[in-house]
């Protein structure tokens, strides 16, 4: 609601207070500014206080002043030398991948047939999936990993993957977007001789791009940053995602404050790279959905 | 309109039927294709959702171990009873709700107060978007050793900023009574932006004639924001505890990297003691017992969610 | 943003390049994360949970095995020391990827072995790469089999000790003609010692580890406890023992120099225990031998030896061993095995780096040298290898366990003043039986 309105006149008040409230609000709207703006300040210097200690050599990371006297790579280096935090990437990239494909085309075909297909107990399974909204995957870490042993699937990326898939609120929110894609273009398809995969796959899917894309970013975040389940199935360091592995696997000895925080923004860095490639979709998704890990 | 039979996923046979059936109305042509839409969610969903809550709801009754197959010995409601009767069960509850109580009130109230000034912003407000978001997107590994790393003794910057302010530094992650707070702090920081983004979206659909027509009643902006935003947030507000509370509920990154549930359990949310019950003793029947437990609480804060706004749109 | 298009083609990228990876990677950690192919034959992956001075030894060791076998790949990984760590082992284990080779502290291997996580290791193949029984302290080899069975080979053995500062000891006249400790017997003979060390140093007699340290009053405790020959569990873990009034003498003597007489302090964690041992506030600092290479770093003048036999019953002292275990796996080959076993082999080589760390070692070979003899102040207290005793057996027992905290946390609280003897033993009582009454989950 972009509504704008004149002025009403019938209400209007003398000019004096009118203007005497205009520069109250301008006056507030300086110091609403001025403090947010401290704000945004402070919320940024944990980040800023990382990037410079990453970029200390790690003996220069006991003193407390921001200028480095030396700046270096050389922690980033030590990091891709060692060499697992490229298996770690390898890890993360293909785990959040896989999911965030396998998440938008199942639980878009589902609600794509929740939304369009008269069948019968569509109800049942509507609600069926409702409860899935319900259950947080935390609680079910036990059980899941007894099945994933039993499976013989520890160890392997199916064992993050597969799991992470299932989820219902996704089905929700595909359902709620298709149900406000007008009827006529899937019928009119269908009347050209397009069977339902098809109305699917080339009507409704390309129509819903904005939701699309806020699903598959979200999960892909989602199972980026995914800690408890990788970090019980894998356990292997080679294996292991990126949070696993930073959450996990000590390093070399002494002061390596720099080394660490290095580590901290290789593991941040692909994620952040998204989110300046997708702001807007991102927030909108947000905004739009309320989609949260 | 043509009617169809056996429609198939993959033929472009020529509908036959309306496809725009009346809800409710079921139409034979429609089970085959739509069973086979769902049945790829739906398998993995009754494979590892649906399955392993039942499963776990019935391990809860065994002796189940993590190192043998099967469920073990029936215990019956001997699970429930240990978990019940165990002070560190009751403790990494209480860790967890505490932990909750903590972080919901400053997270929704300081969003609310940051997208309400963001909102009279005109200029820039892509940076405010991107300071107070950008965090949200770490993984909790990284933001955990980012403050990590701020809380270290002797080095960390906050301990010299408050050695510089001329106090002595806290033990930030050391000290029993202070732990918690410290990971309230970090997460904060952390989770602010996504509160922060769904309140300036529901700023915006605000209609700004309301503020106009106040104004030119004489409200000033104190009055604006109690006699308007408040109220049309209200929609937002519930949704933004709601999701807030079952997040801060499902607590475990922040603690389990830095503090690892201490110092002396003093932070060892109820997840953790799930993780260290069923994966370091092995006790996964009671684990799943402890977990089933947890199960109600979130279940039952959300049925209260559910009663709450009820109520509240019928206020409407 | 680009639109739909750049989406797409980043899109068809990151498949691409999944694509790539999984085929150029079959026995890559790709490949095994894909299609569950086994990782890296033919290296040796090594976990251990060493920080600090053990950390830096540790990997001089494992620099010295790459130098002898340059054609063998070795991958050590450090894990966070305790129960996350035996974690990670049990779940890799379980999950069929585990290391070639672990540590495990002697008091947790049992429960790894019942869980059937470890391979038996057979006296050929140990013959092989020249181990057997007697080339091993026999207090560490007797305590790590299992019916008999071998599944641990012992590195060392890490008993609890007693630093003194020769400084202060001797300006308190405790030293005797060639500046050792003069031995001290007695409960009566510990405290007058420390009496005459406060006097030296104006704070305190001794320091040790309490808050949020549970390991080291356990450690305190169960050193005096078993001079009075008293035993905590029985039956692997299912029976809980104590013996109220040899654990309440035992609790009255350390409340005695905690909270009494202030002989010690009751409310100091391990760091700040260490920090005024090595400032010279306390004379005595009770603690595992690893602390060496902290105070040597200090360059302060120190030296150890035995904790004192204070009870006076046959002599005892808490310890624990590192142990090299090899997890059970299915993909074992002897090529595997022998590559492991050198590995296992080339550490006990240089059992001289390890031991200057403070630990005693249990290769014979080493250990009843001239080289070790000479090892000062380290041979000092290689006796206690020989009183060692163990933490007793059960599923929720061992280094860093619930077990330990449970103890620990009681003892701790007698010390700090916050629990009387008799309130601490009604709490280990009713703890330790619940979990003595759970069924071993192994």
């Amino acid at each position: 609601m972009t509504t704008v309105t004149d002025t009403q006149p019938q209400h209007s008040a003398p000019t004096v207070t009118r203007e005497a409230i205009d520069r109250r609000m301008k006056l507030f709207n300086a110091v609403c500014a001025g403090v947010l703006l401290a704000f945004a300040l402070l919320w940024l210097v944990p980040i800023a206080w990382t990037v410079d200690t990453a970029l200390k050599p790690n003996a220069e990371t006991t003193n407390p002043t921001w200028a480095i006297k030396d700046p270096t790579f050389a922690s980033f280096r030590t990091l891709f030398a060692q060499g697992d935090i490229w298996n770690w990437y390898a890890s993360s990239f293909i785990i959040s991948t896989v999911t965030a494909a396998a998440t938008v085309l199942t639980a878009s075909m589902a609600a794509f047939a929740l939304s369009r297909m008269r069948f019968r107990f569509r109800w049942v399974v509507f609600w069926f999936i409702l409860i899935g909204i319900m259950i947080p995957q935390q609680v079910l870490i036990v059980a899941q990993f007894k099945e994933i042993a039993a499976l013989h699937l520890l160890n392997t990326y199916w064992a993050v993957i597969l799991p992470q898939i299932p989820l219902a609120i996704a089905v929700f929110i595909f359902k709620q977007f298709f149900d406000g894609v007008p009827r006529d273009l899937d019928e009119a398809a269908r009347v050209d001789g397009a069977g339902f995969f098809r109305t699917y796959w080339r009507v409704v899917m390309p129509l819903s791009r904005p939701v699309v894309a806020a699903v598959a970013i979200f999960t892909f975040v989602w199972s980026w940053n995914n800690l408890l389940w990788p970090l019980l199935v894998l356990t292997n360091p080679k294996l292991m995602t990126i949070p696993v592995g930073l959450a996990t696997v000590q390093g070399t000895y002494g002061i390596r404050y720099a080394d660490t925080m290095a580590g901290a923004i290789l593991g941040a860095l692909p994620l952040v790279i998204l989110f300046l490639f997708f702001q807007r979709r991102i927030v909108e998704g947000i905004a739009g959905t309320g989609l949260k890990g | 309109m043509t009617t169809t039979t056996a429609e198939d996923l993959t033929t472009t046979r020529p509908p036959t039927q309306s496809t725009l059936a009346v809800r409710g109305e079921h139409q034979p042509g429609h089970a085959r294709p739509a069973v086979l839409l769902m049945a790829p969610f739906l398998i993995l969903y009754v494979l590892f959702i649906i399955g392993p809550s039942l499963y776990m709801f019935v391990m809860s009754f065994f002796d189940t171990s993590l190192v043998q197959s099967g469920l073990g010995p029936f215990a019956g409601f001997r699970n429930f009873g240990d978990a019940l009767g165990n002070p560190a069960f009751w403790a990494s509850m209480w860790h967890t709700i505490w932990f909750t109580i903590l972080t919901t009130p400053p997270l929704v109230v300081l969003a609310f107060v940051f997208a309400l000034l963001a909102d009279r912003v005109r200029r820039g407000r892509w940076f405010y978007r991107l300071a107070f978001f950008l965090p949200y997107i770490l993984p909790s590994a990284v933001v955990a050793l980012i403050w990590i790393w701020l809380y270290t003794p002797e080095l960390g910057l906050l301990g010299r900023v408050v050695t510089a302010l001329g106090f002595p530094e806290p033990s930030w992650l050391g000290n029993p009574n202070l732990a918690m707070w410290s990971i309230a702090v970090t997460t904060l920081w952390w989770t602010l932006g996504f509160n922060f983004v769904l309140y300036l979206a529901g700023l915006q659909d605000i209609p700004r004639d309301l503020y106009e027509a106040a104004s030119i009643d004489g409200a000033g902006p104190w009055q604006q924001i109690r006699r308007i935003t408040i109220p049309m947030l209200a929609r937002t507000t519930s949704l933004v505890v709601v999701l807030q509370v079952i997040a801060s509920l499902k607590v475990f990154d922040q603690m389990y990297i830095m503090t690892s549930g201490g110092p002396n359990f003093s932070t060892r949310p109820v997840l953790e003691y799930v993780y260290d019950v069923g994966f370091t003793d092995f006790r996964v029947g009671y684990a799943a017992a402890v977990s089933t437990l947890f199960f109600i609480l979130v279940l039952a804060v959300s049925a209260v969610w559910v009663v709450l706004t009820r109520r509240q749109e019928q206020g409407f | 943003m680009n639109g739909p298009i750049s989406r797409r083609t980043l899109f068809r990228g990151a498949l691409a390049g999944i694509g790539a990876a999984a085929l150029g990677g079959c026995s890559s950690p790709v490949g095994a994360g894909l299609a569950n192919t086994p990782l890296d034959p033919g290296t040796v992956e090594y976990w251990n949970l060493f920080g600090g001075g053990d950390g830096v030894r540790m990997q001089q060791m494992q620099d010295g095995y790459r130098k002898a076998n340059p054609n063998t790949p070795l991958q050590a990984v450090t894990l966070a020391w305790g129960n996350p760590y035996y974690t990670k082992l049990s779940l890799a284990t379980v999950g069929a990827k585990p290391p070639n080779v672990a540590v495990s502290h002697l008091t947790r291997m049992k429960t790894l072995q019942e869980a059937d996580l470890l391979q038996e290791l057979h006296p050929e193949d140990l013959a092989r790469h020249g181990m057997s029984a007697e080339m091993f302290n026999k207090r560490a080899w007797d305590a790590g089999l299992v019916n008999g069975k071998i599944y641990a080979i012992p590195l060392d053995t890490h008993p609890f000790v007693l630093f003194y500062n020769t400084k202060i000891c001797g300006q308190a006249g405790l030293l005797d003609g060639a500046g050792n400790l003069k031995p001290i017997k007695g409960p009566d003979a510990f405290l007058d010692a420390l009496t005459r060390v406060q006097k030296v140093t104006g704070q305190y007699g001794a320091t040790h580890g309490i808050n949020a340290d549970t390991a080291t009053p356990w450690r305190l405790f169960q050193t005096m406890y078993s001079q009075l020959g008293g035993q905590v569990l029985a039956d692997n873990g299912t029976k809980v023992v104590l013996d109220d009034a040899k654990a309440k003498q035992v609790l009255d003597y350390l409340r005695t120099l905690t909270v009494e007489k202030k002989l010690m302090p009751g409310s100091i964690d391990y760091q700040g225990a260490i920090a005024l041992f090595a400032s010279g506030a306390s004379g005595f600092h009770l603690n595992g031998e690893w602390e060496i290479s902290t105070f040597q770093t200090a360059k302060m003048p120190f030296s150890m030896t035995l904790v004192p036999n204070i009870f006076g019953g046959q002599y005892a002292v808490q310890a624990d061993s590192h142990t090299l275990i090899l997890p059970r796996r299915g993909d074992q080959t002897r090529a595997q095995l022998d590559l492991s076993l050198g590995f296992i082999k080339s550490l006990l080589d240089q059992s001289m780096t390890w031991a200057e760390g403070g630990h005693v070692p249990a290769w014979l070979p080493f250990a009843q040298s001239d080289a070790y003899k000479k090892l000062t102040p380290q041979s000092n207290y290689a006796a206690a290898a020989d009183a060692a005793v163990y933490d007793q057996p059960g599923w929720y027992s061992g280094s860093g366990s619930n077990f330990e905290i449970v103890m620990g946390s009681a003892i701790g609280g007698v010390e700090a003043g916050q629990l009387t003897p008799e309130a601490a033993i009604t709490q280990i009582r009713s703890q330790l039986t619940a979990l003595a009454g759970t069924p071993s989950p192994v």
